[in-house]
């Protein structure tokens, strides 16, 4: 029996992180200000102190996950494949929003640093029932 | 709720208005969306009518002003995307829900992104957007 290719259409894709920073260095508390710097090709801006070069303390960033690719035949082992993806996808955004919610929610409080950066972020859906129940439960 | 972000169909409007050499400006500005409970970013929202009911900010910083930087970039083909990024300075305790990216006449919307949850911003918090979009022919 042959596979039936799946032909999928051209699509837009878009992907944005917001990051949310305090305004004063976290090192020797002058004010931030803005810098147009170059990232390889590509120009950028961030908001640096002045004296120092660091920047304000991290408060929260967001993360943006992309829904899974489709199947791109009706095999099982396709199928079950996206199946997988889309529960991962699943868990990952109710991570992450749990995560962004609590940081915001507690941002004088201190915490590890992957619940203000969201990094190192779960890789299996092992991994991201874990983290859901340590942010529930444990922290 | 995740974190939402898409092309809307008034973005693509504008963007075959410009293939077209129609009247339509390209992207320039941006504006923080301003609600209490996370957005859900739709295709169907407009700049008139951003997803989920919510408003655009008109101050404290969070209000619509040019994108400090618009580029290009290669993800699967040469020039198939265009990136953006951004510095928000809040001047005052605002909830920040997500942005619209928008065109140049500040009339139609391209992008609609919802954020993960409502960001809490206080004065001199500073919120830096950092985005692309790619015409995907996968």
């Amino acid at each position: 029996m042959g596979t039936e290719k799946v032909i999928t259409r051209g699509v837009f894709n878009a992907i944005v992180t917001g990051e949310q920073r305090e305004g004063f260095c976290e090192y020797c508390g002058t004010r931030t200000k803005k810098e147009f710097y170059m990232d390889g090709e590509r120009k950028r801006v961030r908001m640096i102190c002045p004296i120092c070069g660091e920047m304000g303390k991290l408060i929260v960033k967001t993360y943006s996950i992309q829904a899974p690719p489709p199947p791109q035949c009706v095999r099982f082992k396709c199928l079950y494949k996206f199946f997988l993806d889309t529960v991962f996808c699943s868990l990952l955004s109710t991570y992450h929003s749990k995560r962004v919610s609590y940081a915001t929610h507690n941002r004088h409080k201190d915490m590890p640093e992957r619940y203000r950066s969201g990094e190192p972020s779960p890789q299996n859906i092992k991994q991201a029932i874990k983290a859901i129940i340590k942010l529930k439960f444990g922290r | 709720m995740s974190q939402t972000q898409t092309v809307v169909d008034q973005g693509i409007a504008e963007l075959i208005l410009l293939w077209r050499e129609e009247a339509a400006t390209g992207m320039e500005s941006i504006v923080g969306l301003d609600k209490a409970t996370v957005v859900t970013a739709a295709v169907g929202s407009t700049f008139a009518a951003p997803g989920s009911s919510s408003a655009h900010h008109t101050d404290s910083g969070l209000e619509l002003a040019a994108i400090d930087t618009v580029g290009g970039a290669t993800v699967n083909t040469a020039g198939d995307t265009i990136t953006f990024d951004h510095v928000f300075t809040a001047t005052a305790t605002k909830n920040l829900a997500g942005i619209h990216v928008c065109n140049n006449d500040d009339d139609v919307t391209f992008i609609e992104c919802g954020f993960n949850a409502v960001l809490a911003v206080e004065n001199t918090d500073t919120c830096t957007i950092d985005g692309q979009s790619t015409i995907n022919q996968a």
